[in-house]
């Protein structure tokens, strides 16, 4: 078994004249818990969307669980969930799993199975029969944890998880990734919630400009470890070198 | 195998889903049934001439209506999944381009082709009731040509959709396909009466424009006239499977070269 759950070298990525990411190398290991920081533009979600293969680097290489992310069975042990996707609106969210589910190539018994399982973890159960278009943003939000958790993957990449969640259902879903954690599921998430990432990560990165500026543990960035991500990921975005 | 199987089963059933859960599709079969059922039950004057009129009339509605459901339904398969971001976590599963393409496609055409049995049905059911024949060779020839019709702009208006944006390739097939239906068999005469650079667009346009006309039987299933002969079926048949594959290799290309 691979050691890193993925592995960025040298992987850059232009758009036109913009570079978007830039000389970028970075891993993660297993069981390993990692954020993604970063100012809006940072090269983030270029690096998500190249780490699961939705875009290929103009150069560099990427290996996702040691192979090509490009490559669709590559993708089989991953679950990701975007920034803020409106799932099909007329599908009920059992629907929903049951879809991601068949197109994971899951069997009927096993995504049911699972289904109810997410669905009481999530707590969707009550509102498992009603329509998605009408879901609040939150719920639309847990109903992609669940389908990124639908193949129990062995690496979760998630875009800005706690984007429209209320202070209780992120109360609950930093739990719930605690408890993924627990289980030994490698995690890296991008996220502007810095007390989050302290909670949660046992190393951040921080992208400045399509460069990473800090790869470490979370503790050596905040020094006393509480409440000072904030203060600290001010003062690397400001010195811009590697720390 | 089974994978690929079950993962575009699954997208065929979310087409089926999409399309038969819009209000907007029911309210188009409604509308269907309040305007075909009296124009194919109508006897004007007793007149059994007159008639076929309205059974031709009946005919061109449904063409209307399965041309309307094709690009509709074509032009929203991606641009919808683009717009709401599902693209994104969808093809971050174990699936590839060219399977999604498939079964999105698929899908597509089943849902339109469901559609379509329920016109179809419901002109048989009008045919009958006036005396007429059900399942001639004719009537199953229209409706296997009309079906791959469906297919074929599903095709068009799935890869116009990566072209253009949907509005605007969805206008502009909703004008090319009734313009090639009604005129296109005159192309090269209108050709031959004109010179210079329009004498060559003309042309081209007769030969790479799609010829929805090719696909039309109503004349010999209201007139009666019996199926056309098996070798000429099978070539429009042909047409339509090749001129479809094009489309889709094209929506293909264009899904890759997509920037997510």
């Amino acid at each position: 078994m691979e050691d890193k759950v993925f592995e960025l070298d040298g992987v850059s990525r232009t758009f036109g004249a913009l570079k978007a990411v830039d000389n970028l190398t970075l891993s993660l290991g297993r069981g390993e818990v990692t954020g993604f920081l970063g100012t809006n533009g940072a090269g983030k979600t270029t690096t998500i969307k190249m780490l699961i293969g939705l875009i290929r680097p103009t150069s560099g290489t990427v290996r996702l669980l040691g192979g090509d992310p490009t490559v669709a069975s590559t993708r089989a042990r991953i679950g990701y969930m975007p920034e803020m996707a409106y799932y099909y609106p007329y599908l009920t969210v059992r629907e929903l799993l049951a879809f991601y589910g068949g197109i994971c190539g899951m069997d009927k018994q096993t995504i049911k199975a699972r289904t109810d399982e997410l669905l009481e973890e999530v707590e969707l159960v009550e509102a498992a029969k009603r329509p998605l278009k009408t879901y609040s943003k939150g719920m639309l939000q847990r109903a992609g944890i669940a389908q990124a958790l639908l193949n129990d993957p062995d690496l979760l990449i998630l875009d800005e998880p706690f984007t429209g969640l209320d202070p209780l259902a992120r109360i609950h879903f930093r739990n719930l990734l605690k408890k993924l954690r627990d289980k030994g599921k490698s995690i890296f998430f991008s996220s502007h919630e810095l007390g989050e990432t302290e909670l949660l990560c046992d190393n951040v990165a921080i992208m400045k400009k399509g460069h990473c500026i800090y790869h470490g543990p979370v503790d050596r960035l905040a020094g006393d470890g509480g409440g000072n991500l904030e203060r600290l990921f001010l003062e690397v975005l400001e010195k811009g070198g590697v720390a | 195998m089974k994978g690929v199987m079950r993962r575009i089963g699954a997208l065929v059933k979310l087409s089926l889903l999409e399309l038969w859960r819009r209000n907007d599709m029911f309210a188009l079969l409604v509308l269907a049934l309040v305007l075909l059922v009296p124009l194919s039950l109508a006897r004007p004057f007793g007149a059994s001439g007159a008639t076929r009129y309205f059974d031709e009339a009946a005919l061109l509605l449904i063409w209307g209506y399965s041309l309307f459901i094709s690009l509709g339904i074509g032009g929203r398969l991606f641009t919808s999944e683009f717009a709401n971001r599902t693209v994104y976590p969808l093809l971050a599963k174990p699936v590839s381009r060219g399977e999604l393409l498939a079964g999105k496609y698929l899908g597509a055409v089943v849902a339109s082709w469901s559609a379509l049995v329920f016109f179809y049905v419901l002109w048989a059911v009008s045919s009958v009731l006036r005396g007429g024949e059900c399942l001639s060779t004719c009537f199953l020839q229209a409706f296997v040509l009309h079906a791959l019709f469906m297919a074929l702009a599903v095709a068009a208006a799935v890869a116009g959709s990566f072209l253009l944006s949907p509005s605007a390739s969805t206008t502009l097939l909703a004008i090319l396909f009734p313009a090639m239906f009604f005129f296109g068999r005159r192309l090269p005469d209108y050709a031959e009466n004109v010179s210079g650079v329009l004498k060559g667009l003309v042309y081209a346009v007769y030969w790479v424009a799609p010829h929805a006309e090719f696909f039309d039987m109503r004349q010999r299933l209201v007139h009666g006239w019996g199926g056309v002969e098996a070798g000429v079926f099978l070539s429009v048949v042909g047409y339509g499977v090749v001129y479809s594959a094009v489309l889709l290799l094209t929506a293909r290309f264009l899904l890759t070269c997509k920037r997510l």
